[in-house]
């Protein structure tokens, strides 16, 4: 569109151009003006291209005959220069915010006051300069010698091929642990309880064939590892949260338990004596 | 509360009438207004306030209404809220707005988020309908988007999580014919409970408007009509922020069932409107202006893009912490606090204007506290700091004796 238009307003100021040029010249057009005025008028214009020669010509001209030339007025510089309409439009910059602010945005929730985290990173901020760029490849060096250290007793076994992968995952599981995973991803969740008691059977005697032989032998081993009581214990209820029952959706859901509890034990006669009197009477009402 | 002597608050005129029910309900104190509407013509309660009292009685439990013949008078004793108990398969309580209503449904959403945040379980509540007006309306009330942008996130002050809020649009619509009716869809879906707001301190500068955002809805009209809209608000506003969007949202009429012919539906609730927010640099400080199309028509959406645009930059002029929009909610909320004083800094006519005052005066008939007012030292701005202490009642629902 605005190619267009650009090539409609250059086609304009030629032909204005050449009107006045006609106007003003008539008497001394030389023998090429002649010409080309005789081609344009077959064919379609011709593309302006002799304008210095033209510039002189004209000053000469105007010299001799100030007065009688109304167009003088303006300067050859400015008809010929392109006027350049540019419609900028507000379209062209609204994709100034990403969607997924706008999506979100656009949600049911309220927008959210911090601000969203961008998946495209700027790429100016990624590019360092010297110094930090070796800085860089020595981090990363210092980083690949640690894992080295770290993960070489994997190596003796990376002789035959299959082990390869093996290896992979056992030096994912000591960078995962080392990170603070809970436990093992070689761990495996969901198994036959009869299984996983035989498994835990068969470490705590191989644990326990290992320490026997190192007394024997005279060798200190490093001390056994407490479980720690509090994961068995009763779990931490928050400051001013309810002290029995569960508490969600805004309802304290007692269980039969918790009631049993508050009630505390039966007093006067025994709880068999109570509850047979209860059905009773209610055989009775039948 | 003992309800062998119930002392009834007294109160006169339809004014103030959600705020002073949601007042009775949350600090458990029966009140009787009475000249409700009381003109010869068209005396009595007004629809959409008798659609309001339906509404409060179905979230809550246990509360009593007495209406008198003429509908000009009206005893409540509140019960506890409960967030109701849905009927059928869905969560939700549906409240039916009739076609004769003039409100738009902010009217409605505002008290009842006043009153969620208090309730035992979430607050879940559908409005459908001929009458519901999700647009901003001629008689002031905002739009849900407004609602959603500028009111929700001032709940995140007070320690209200607004991950578990929502407004959800499922039907939009402008006023209807004459700014009656509307038939849009709206679903408040409001989990987030707590036992005491958090004691709000918002006694600092409110910062500078850093970026604009907006929605321009367009329902039943040509969408070209969002486009015009955000051009003339932008013009206004490029000069002044250089992060201005605002969303184009366009949606079909809402078909409501025809009254003349029962068997066929018609179209209603035509018209267009912009909703702007500003946000400023300073977290949870929001100023909004909306503007909707009246329903008569005859204006262009570049005079309501451009309306709303110099309303936005008078809701900043006025200044402060909160808006004139959301400053009902956070002096209620703050006033239904823990039994400490939390500070806010607001713009001068915005304390000044008819509606903070009521709920001041309202609040100190209800036993609340007092309010004191100092000027804000250290600026020319003129904003004033409000101390509001709270009563303490909070959650009764979740309170653990």
């Amino acid at each position: 569109m605005l190619g267009k238009r650009k090539r409609q307003t250059k086609a304009i100021s030629g032909s204005e151009v050449r009107s006045s040029r006609s106007d003003s010249s008539a008497s001394d057009v030389d023998a090429p003006e002649i010409f080309r005025r005789h081609f344009e008028t077959q064919f379609t214009p011709l593309p302006n291209i002799e304008k210095p020669a033209v510039v002189e010509e004209e000053l000469e001209e105007e010299d001799e005959s100030e007065s009688e030339s109304a167009w003088g007025g303006i300067s050859e510089e400015d008809q010929n220069a392109i006027e350049v309409v540019e419609h900028a439009d507000v379209h062209t910059r609204m994709a100034a915010v990403s969607k997924e602010e706008l999506k979100s945005f656009m949600s049911s929730k309220p927008p959210t006051s911090a601000p969203p985290i961008s998946i495209v990173r700027n790429p100016s901020a990624t590019t360092v300069d010297g110094d930090d760029a070796s800085e860089a490849a020595n981090l990363k060096k210092d980083l690949a010698l640690h894992r080295l250290l770290t993960e070489s007793h994997l190596l003796d076994s990376a002789n035959s091929s299959t082990a390869m992968g093996k290896n992979r995952h056992k030096a994912t599981d000591l960078r995962l642990q080392a990170l603070g995973a809970k436990s093992s991803i070689f761990k495996q969740e969901k198994m036959p309880m009869s299984e996983r008691k035989g498994i835990i059977a068969k470490q705590t005697q191989r644990e326990k064939a290992r320490r026997d032989e190192a007394r024997q032998n005279g060798i200190i081993l490093e001390k056994v590892k407490m479980k720690s009581k509090m994961e068995s214990g009763k779990r931490d209820r928050g400051v001013g949260a309810p002290g029995v029952g569960k508490f969600s959706g805004g309802t304290l859901r007692l269980s039969k338990k918790d009631i049993a509890d508050i009630e505390g034990p039966r007093r006067g006669s025994n709880g068999r004596g109570g509850r047979g009197g209860g059905r009773g009477r209610g055989k009775r009402g039948k | 509360m003992s309800t062998s002597t119930p002392e009834f608050l007294k109160f006169t005129t339809h004014s103030f009438f959600t705020q002073r029910l949601v007042l009775s309900t949350l600090t458990g104190r029966p009140i009787h207004i009475s000249q409700i509407h009381s003109s010869p013509t068209n005396p009595g309660l007004a629809p959409h306030e008798i659609s309001f009292l339906r509404l409060l009685d179905s979230v809550t439990n246990g509360s009593s209404l007495q209406i008198s013949y003429t509908g000009t008078t009206l005893t409540y004793s509140p019960g506890l809220i409960t967030g109701g108990i849905a009927a059928g398969v869905s969560d939700v309580v549906k409240c039916t707005l009739p076609d004769t209503c003039r409100r738009g449904v902010s009217w409605f959403i505002l008290p009842l988020c006043m009153l969620a945040p208090f309730s035992k379980g979430p607050v879940n509540a559908r409005f459908e309908g001929e009458g519901v007006i999700t647009s901003a309306t001629e008689s002031g009330d905002v739009s849900v988007d407004t609602v959603r942008t500028a009111v929700l996130p001032l709940y995140e002050k007070f320690g209200i999580p607004g991950a578990k809020m929502e407004i959800r649009v499922l039907q939009r619509s402008c006023a209807g014919s004459g700014g009656k009716g509307g038939g849009g869809i709206v679903e408040v879906r409001f989990g987030a409970q707590v036992r005491l707001p958090k004691t709000l301190h918002m006694h600092r500068r409110p910062g500078r408007v850093k970026k604009v955002r907006g929605v321009a809805y367009a329902t039943g009209v040509s969408a070209s009509n969002n486009g015009r809209m955000i051009h003339a608000a932008r013009s206004v506003l490029n000069a002044l922020v250089s992060d201005v969007h605002i969303a184009a949202q366009y949606d079909q009429a809402p078909l409501v069932p025809d009254k003349t012919n029962p068997s066929a539906k018609k179209r209603t609730g035509v018209g267009f409107g912009v909703c702007l927010v500003a946000e400023s640099g300073v977290d949870g400080v929001v100023y909004s202006a909306d503007l909707a199309a009246p329903s008569e028509g005859g204006v262009t959406p570049e005079e309501i893009g451009k309306k709303a645009a110099w309303q936005l930059l008078e809701a900043i002029e006025r200044g402060g912490c909160v808006s004139s929009v959301g400053v009902g909610t956070v002096l209620l909320l703050m006033a239904m606090g823990s039994e400490d004083v939390g500070r806010i800094r607001l713009g001068r006519d915005v304390v000044g204007s008819e509606a903070a005052i009521g709920l001041g005066r309202d609040l100190k008939k209800f036993g609340a506290s007092c309010w004191g007012l100092r000027d804000c030292e250290g600026d020319e701005t003129g904003d004033l700091i409000v101390s509001v202490k709270g009563v303490g009642i909070g959650n009764v629902g979740r309170k653990i004796v």
